[in-house]
């Protein structure tokens, strides 16, 4: 029994190389950009991870579910930091919008729920703000972080695909975004 | 692309012998339309599982290569946000590009099924590993078992042979 009836010909061997070429070039694409993605959001603990890597700023891919130079600006957060009043652009108009999906306040819709699977995120409302601790079940609790002004919050799930169980197997695609009453993402 | 007729198709299988009587269907009567469409399922399914299959490849190879940031969480035993781990989500999706072209041109299918069967097995094993069995972990293993299938399949339409 031959486990290789013929080899690949001319045309084949082109069409690999073509191939191989091309994705060459993707891979470069998507090396440029690997900083793109989610906004910054607590999901992240102390520690730089996925989620808190992505920098505003930089050109996605074309699928990438949520980047762009209108990214919300990132800053450092640590543990109870408190932004400044510089308010970011509104969530509507960002291209991530499609992936958000408020969290609070309210009880979260079932798309909400589901974009929640392996997260988990309590907002605590403050005279002048909210304090909202969000991070990832199975690993250590993330300090609360306050943001002043904060309204609503939403939890950014670009794919559900990889969420199975009470497990999120990427958190690349997922962001926690707050904003004020007028729907203006907070730094 | 052309139709590898370099074996002849499974399934058919040479005239038995039947006692002579009465009940003895007639020798020329036509195949039925079950046996037809048996037939054009047996001779077109492993094509189209190749298709498909390369289609799936494609889409995750493509994927991992343009926002490789999103897939380096499935990266085991490395840190998500190193630079190590998007490296090895681009040269997983290069990989994985390759293997889809080949596959949906029929460039050595049986050979083409069996590295896919091979980079499948990884991912199950790395996601059970790392999450247990899940929905996502069985639906890789029936992607797998269509993998493992092909490896076995002689007869192929549509393969690139020039």
């Amino acid at each position: 029994m031959r486990f290789m009836s013929r080899p690949a010909g001319p045309l084949g061997l082109s069409l690999l190389a073509v191939t191989a070429l091309t994705g060459v070039v993707l891979a470069v694409h998507g090396w440029s950009g690997r900083h793109s993605g989610l906004p910054a959001g607590a999901l992240a603990g102390g520690s730089p991870s996925q989620a808190a890597s992505a920098r505003p700023g930089r050109a996605a891919g074309p699928s990438a579910p949520a980047a762009g130079s209108s990214a919300p600006a990132a800053t450092p957060s640590g543990p109870g930091a408190s932004p400044g009043a510089s308010r970011g652009p509104l969530l509507s108009v960002q291209s991530y919008a499609q992936y958000s999906f408020r969290v609070w306040p309210g009880t979260p819709s079932t798309a909400a729920k589901a974009a929640l699977t392996g997260l988990t995120v309590k907002v605590a409302r403050r005279s002048s703000g909210i304090m909202v601790t969000a991070g990832v079940i199975g690993q250590p609790a993330n300090p609360a972080r306050f943001y002043a002004h904060g309204a609503v919050v939403y939890i950014v799930e670009a794919s559900l695909g990889d969420d199975s169980g009470n497990s999120d197997y990427s958190l690349g695609d997922d962001a926690l975004v707050v904003t004020d009453a007028q729907g203006r993402i907070l730094p | 692309m052309s139709p590898d007729r370099s074996r002849p198709a499974t399934g058919s299988r040479p005239a038995a012998r039947r006692p002579a009587g009465p009940a003895a269907p007639p020798p020329a009567a036509a195949p039925s339309w079950a046996d037809q469409a048996g037939r054009l399922v047996g001779e077109w399914a492993p094509t189209v599982a190749r298709v498909l299959l390369g289609l799936v490849l494609a889409w995750f190879g493509y994927h991992e290569l343009v926002t490789p940031a999103l897939w380096t969480g499935y990266v085991p035993v490395v840190s998500a946000t190193s630079s190590i781990a998007v490296v090895l989500v681009l040269a997983h999706g290069w990989l994985l590009l390759m293997l889809a072209v080949a596959m949906i041109a029929g460039i050595a299918p049986r050979v083409v099924a069996a590295a896919a069967a091979i980079l499948l097995l990884e991912i199950v094993i790395s996601l059970t590993a790392t999450g247990g069995l899940s929905d996502l972990t069985l639906r890789d293993v029936g992607v797998l078992g269509l993998a493992i299938a092909l490896t076995g399949c002689h007869t192929h339409r549509l393969v690139l042979s020039r």
